[in-house]
């Protein structure tokens, strides 16, 4: 039987009368990454949020291992919006880095040689050692995103929440991400990804759970992506991404 | 004049050595808190805040006559209103925080300037507006110190949350910070700093000293903490040159420290080596040099 590390039991969540998540019950493996999919208002970002706590659960609970997640915060590691960061800060890619032990730290304690320590791992991990005392703006797209993913690794955190990692990102720094990704999840680390390119998902993540604001499909990401499931979550109206996989509507006859 | 008459003889006089002192203590917590301002891109809310401050000013004037600790706390009360009342609006409201505090601002100002039509002497209110050494007392420097110090403690003790919640709130906010703690307490520490400025920046000069040293910074420095320390640096300088222009040109005080902070900025934004705009000239012109020559 698999461990299951992220449990939801019919999780419900409104933003006033609107339910942006209803009665979700899904169990996350252990070490699998997993893309959180669905159509613009599906609940993909609302599901990250609930795990972090941010959200007043009108229903249900979430899980991580035996605990609250409340209680297990350096254990998650959040990674932003590319267009949520300032990327004119003065601050360093080391500068970031650091940042991840300040999870652990206590008030008036200072980074200590083991702290050092993982940031030195982290840095080297993602490849940034060489440009660890740049200014964030001086980097590729791909090493700004490894930034941040070096951020989280720091952390000593080993359940990585992203959201919308791939976008902005250029097709090279794309297929980096995906390569990163994949050596994680075969580490055992267990990553969430709420995104919406069905393509990338397919191609990066082993699990998928597809979401309607209300769970469509989860499981291995083959069988979550099937047409019948697609056509479920995106039904209402969402031709773009519908277009993606199912061959435009025939136009003969049409005036 | 010799240098000696330049330089020291001014503070020979009582009221000098208390401006130059009160400016001086000022110019550090000032350089800290603009620092937070330009980065978190509060500048503009920050003279919003200033200028609420006028009808707790006024009010405590025309109740309690000039005493100083009447205006202080009036002025506080004001600047707290605003702040505390357009965070509230903004969140519990569809306005957003900057118009919110625009419309705020703009009502507290109008207050404050129908309350000073009424005061019986009229002649203060410039001190108030721009600032005036000779304006300090001994009670003024007092609770200057006490809120500059306190102002440099928290930095000192809440150094990492102010960066995080500065450079990436969401980030702060996951790994269990108090982030709505922090900008209150910031909010707080602003409006209690612009108060301890009135007297020798005034009212509509006051941010000039927490945002020119800080924007100057921001033009040179590529490291959080190196930022507030040469945005402390140039406060503390231009503050004391600001003084010694003031006593030797005549100029009110606080016009007298921005003029001086006012060339730190130019300076910096012409010729810092990375962000400086003659910087980026040279950069362009290279470029295009670059491209009309034919690759070897």
């Amino acid at each position: 039987m698999p461990h299951h590390i992220l449990r939801f039991r019919q999780l419900t969540v409104r933003y006033g009368a609107t339910p942006a998540l209803s009665d979700l019950t899904l169990d996350i493996p252990c070490g699998s990454s997993t893309a959180i999919l669905g159509p613009n208002g599906a609940g993909k970002s609302t599901l990250l949020r609930a795990i972090l706590g941010w959200q007043v659960l009108a229903a249900g609970e979430i899980r991580l291992g035996d605990a609250h997640p409340q209680h297990a915060l350096p254990r998650l590691a959040y990674l932003p919006q590319r267009q949520a960061v300032d990327w004119d800060f003065p601050i360093t890619v080391r500068g970031v880095v650091e940042q991840g032990r300040y999870a652990v730290l206590k008030l008036f304690s200072r980074l200590s040689a083991d702290d050092l320590r993982h940031v030195e791992r982290a840095l080297e991990e993602l490849g940034l050692t060489e440009l660890a005392e740049r200014q964030i703006r001086m980097l590729s797209g791909g090493q700004q995103q490894r930034v941040f993913l070096a951020r989280a690794l720091a952390q000593g955190a080993d359940i990585f929440l992203l959201d919308e990692p791939f976008a902005g990102l250029d097709l090279f720094a794309c297929e980096e991400l995906t390569h990163i990704l994949r050596a994680w999840e075969q580490q055992g680390r267990t990553v969430l990804a709420a995104m919406h390119d069905l393509e990338l998902a397919r191609r990066t993540f082993t699990h998928g759970v597809l979401l309607d604001t209300t769970l469509v499909a989860s499981g291995p990401i083959a069988d979550v992506l099937s047409p019948a499931n697609i056509d479920r979550a995106f039904r209402h109206g969402h031709c773009v991404h519908r277009s993606q996989l199912i061959p435009p509507m025939p136009t003969e006859g049409l005036p | 004049m010799s240098l000696h008459d330049l330089l020291v003889a001014p503070f020979d006089y009582e009221f000098m050595r208390r401006g130059l002192l009160s400016a001086a203590v000022l110019s550090l917590s000032g350089g800290l808190l603009g620092c937070i301002l330009v980065l978190r891109r509060l500048a503009l809310m920050g003279d919003a805040l200033s200028h609420s401050l006028l009808p707790g000013i006024a009010l405590a004037w025309l109740l309690f006559g000039p005493s100083t600790t009447a205006l202080f706390v009036g002025a506080l009360v004001a600047g707290l209103l605003t702040a505390l009342g357009s965070a509230l609006l903004s969140r519990l409201t569809r306005v957003k925080e900057d118009a919110a505090f625009g419309s705020l601002f703009i009502v507290f100002f109008g207050a404050g300037i129908a309350l000073v039509s009424k005061l019986p002497t009229r002649l203060n209110l410039t001190h108030f507006l721009f600032g005036n050494v000779l304006g300090v007392s001994a009670t003024d420097v007092g609770l200057t110190a006490i809120i500059s110090g306190m102002t440099v403690l928290i930095f000192v003790i809440f150094y990492r949350a102010i960066l995080l919640e500065t450079f990436d709130p969401v980030f702060h906010r996951a790994i269990g910070g108090h982030g709505g703690v922090v900008h209150f307490g910031f909010l707080a520490l602003t409006v209690l700093n612009l108060v301890a400025a009135l007297q020798t920046m005034g009212i509509v000069l006051a941010l000039g000293l927490f945002l020119l040293p800080a924007v100057s910074a921001y033009l040179w420095c590529d490291h959080f903490s190196r930022m507030l320390v040469l945005s402390v640096a140039f406060a503390l300088v231009c503050a004391v040159a600001g003084i010694l222009l003031s006593y030797h040109a005549g100029l009110a005080s606080g016009a007298a420290i921005v003029l001086c902070l006012g060339a730190v900025f130019l300076g910096s934004a012409l010729f810092s080596p990375q962000y400086g705009l003659l910087h980026r000239i040279r950069q362009f012109l290279r470029e295009k040099r670059g491209v009309l020559k034919f690759p070897d």
